[in-house]
């Protein structure tokens, strides 16, 4: 039976917290009520208030009691109900997680996984809908991952779970019951994802997409459409990982199609999308037959409620394919 | 708990010269001998600063001693401190070798994080002292963390976090006494209230006199204490401690007490009165403890020397480990990052395979 996205996660925690007594939950509403997306549902009539455990309203404290007990031997899993909301963790995050192993030289460290739900286009409004994956993609130190298919949000999980590294996990609210990526997963504990490689989820000879999480939905149909309209061939990559990023899998992509379009629903300046165009840039600019460009949200604070300004500051299908007109008609 | 004390008065234990009930003379000499050895190795590293023979700064906690070594002498290897910005004779006091204290002083490589980390902020993860960040509060968020899993893990196993009372005015560290609080945790904070968090005076952290006062808010017990009399302190922590071990739950520890020099080496402090600190070097609680076991027979001069003499030979020597040990290379700025090798987020993906 296809299986959705947020079941997929749901999946990965009992199939971990089944495996490894040391594996448990630390959040706002994860326990009782089971999270407020229903995420972490049924787990704690399984594994019990001890190991789903309903934390005080207090991001700071999640993190950081979380870095401790990874610390002593524990595999927490933290659960960010928004990442609006991950500002008083930023210090847990970026000087303490990121941090540990290295200035411990290795002697200390800290696995845990972060559960982030992000994104925007739900009508959420600025505190409900931002995707602030670029402040944690640019902290050495962290693994920063953001699953974009089903398979990979119980894989990557999995993997981040046993990961000996501080992983921040982004899962994005829209795609937890989208239809479109309900899919058939392996069953049993190996269904381990790779943290470390982009995919490429459409092949091309064209132009190349690289994008992440809801994006690759987006990116996809524009791909189609511009197929249909122009009969040109378009490569998607999915990132995957935010950081450390694969580099390999997109200038390797580059070499055979020579046009980059990136897609992001973080805004422009300093995003992911900066950091790409800056690397083939400098390593691939004698492949590239067109400039690279970027569809991101506008550089404004965060996204606005009303649906017309939402839709305003998204990406979407058109804008991704207007782009990609532009760089295959240059 | 032990009484409570408002206006910290040196000496105050050094009432009369029968035996101790709770505290055996063993004990009580070796409080002050630790004491002692942390003031000879603070002040040697001060010099060793004064004379640039090592970069970057020193935070000495002269004047504090009682306080740290009530606290920290009789954990267990197994017990984890969480160390301030200050608690760099928390190493000596849970037994880090002072080869490697010299070593991370000097920043060599064969220090415990490899050069890494500043000066006097540095941990040792054999006897689970925290490395940590010179960010304030945040060992204590992370000790709380550990206080959880000691707890999940069903051992009997302590954490003490230490704080000034400067770190009180972070929402951090309330986050991590409440959650202590609602988890009913084994720990215990010590915050020290030197006063005088680098130029600003106790007075604008805080409306309360007690610090200890604050725990009230988070359903747990929390105690002042004379942080100049070790006996007082001692009797106190190991309260805490006792209670900490046996599902008792969480303990604020004021320790009124005072630092001698300033924040840093390089805060000659004038934002204090001469006479504030004279006032306070008269309460020296080496000195305290000094009359305290000259009234129970159990000090001497004599023994004072040996201890000074025999100690700073132990500093020479590692002082001089220190000082032959090899600098990092350049290039080790790029290690330990992950639990993969990466440099400069360069991975080689070809030949990596995670380890699962």
């Amino acid at each position: 039976m296809p299986v959705s996205y947020l079941d997929a996660i749901n999946a990965a925690l009992r199939e971990e917290m089944r495996r490894d007594p040391n594996v448990f939950i630390l959040g706002e509403d994860v326990g009782v009520m089971g999270g407020a997306f229903g995420v972490t549902k049924g787990l704690i009539e399984e594994f019990g208030a001890d190991r789903v455990v309903d934390s005080p309203l207090a991001e700071g404290i999640i993190v950081s009691a979380s870095i401790g007990a990874a610390m002593a031997g524990l595999r927490p899993v933290a659960e960010i109900q928004f990442v609006d909301f991950i500002t008083p963790a930023m210090d847990a995050i970026t000087q303490q997680a990121a941090k540990l192993r290295y200035r411990s030289a290795g002697t200390q460290t800290c696995p845990l996984t972060v559960r982030v739900c992000y994104g925007g286009g739900t009508g959420g409004g600025l505190y409900h809908s931002q995707t602030n994956t670029t402040w944690f993609a640019h902290e050495p130190g962290l693994v920063v991952v953001a699953p974009a298919t089903a398979s990979d949000a119980k894989g990557m999980l999995k993997a981040s779970i046993r990961q000996d590294d501080p992983v921040i996990y982004f899962e994005h609210k829209k795609l937890y019951r989208l239809p479109a990526v309900k899919e058939e997963l392996p069953e049993g504990d190996d269904h381990l994802a790779d943290l470390f490689h982009c995919a490429i989820r459409r092949p091309g000879k064209d132009a190349t997409i690289v994008t992440y999480g809801y994006m690759l939905q987006l990116a996809l149909q524009a791909a189609e459409k511009v197929a249909e309209e122009s009969g040109a061939s378009v490569e998607v990559i999915d990132l995957r990982v935010l950081n450390p990023l694969d580099h390999d899998t997109i200038l390797e992509s580059i070499s055979r199609t020579g046009r980059l379009c990136i897609v992001q629903e973080d805004h422009r300046t300093l995003g992911i999308g900066s950091e790409i165009a800056a690397t083939v840039a400098e390593r691939a600019f004698d492949c590239l037959d067109a400039p690279i460009v970027r569809v991101a949200a506008p550089d404004v604070p965060a996204i606005p409620a009303a649906e017309a300004m939402e839709q305003f500051y998204m990406p979407n299908v058109g804008k991704i394919v207007d782009a990609l007109h532009r760089i295959l008609q240059y | 708990m032990a009484t409570k004390v408002k206006e910290p008065v040196a000496g105050a234990a050094a009432t009369s010269n029968h035996p101790n009930p709770l505290i055996g003379n063993d004990k009580l000499k070796q409080l002050y001998s630790t004491m002692l050895k942390c003031r000879l190795l603070e002040e040697r590293a001060r010099i060793l600063k004064k004379q640039a023979r090592f970069k970057g700064n020193y935070y000495a906690a002269v004047g504090q001693e009682a306080a740290a070594v009530g606290a920290g002498v009789d954990l267990r290897p197994e017990d984890a401190v969480a160390p301030s910005h200050r608690d760099f004779i928390l190493n000596f006091i849970k037994g880090t070798p002072l080869t490697a204290m010299f070593s991370q002083l000097y920043g060599r490589s064969t220090s415990p994080d490899k050069g890494r980390s500043a000066p006097a902020h540095g941990g040792y993860a054999p006897l689970n002292i925290i490395t940590p960040s010179s960010t304030i509060a945040a060992q204590l968020n992370i000790g709380t963390g550990i206080a959880m899993a000691n707890q999940m893990k069903k051992n009997d196993n302590v954490v003490v976090a230490f704080s000034g009372e400067g770190s009180t005015s972070l929402g951090f560290w309330h986050e991590a006494l409440n959650f202590a609080g609602v988890r009913n945790l084994p720990i215990v904070y010590v915050c020290q209230n030197n006063l005088w968090a680098e130029s600003v005076s106790v007075k604008l952290q805080t409306k309360v006199d007690d610090i200890s006062l604050k725990a009230i808010g988070y359903g747990f017990p929390g105690i002042t204490v004379d942080g100049n009399d070790v006996v007082a302190m001692y009797r106190v922590a190991q309260e805490a401690i006792a209670r900490a071990r046996t599902g008792g739950g969480p303990t604020l520890i004021e320790a009124k007490t005072y630092r001698w020099y300033g924040h840093s080496e390089i805060d000659p402090a004038k934002y204090r009165s001469a006479e504030e600190v004279e006032e306070w070097k008269a309460k020296d609680p080496i000195a305290a403890m000094e009359r305290y076991l000259t009234g129970k027979d159990l000090f001497s001069d004599a023994w004072k020397k040996e201890i000074s003499e025999e100690f700073q030979k132990e500093l020479d020597a590692a002082i001089d480990v220190a000082e032959k040990a090899p600098p990092p290379e350049p290039i080790d700025c790029l290690d330990y990052l992950y639990s993969f090798d990466i440099r400069n987020r360069e991975l080689d993906r070809k030949n990596y395979s995670p380890k699962f």
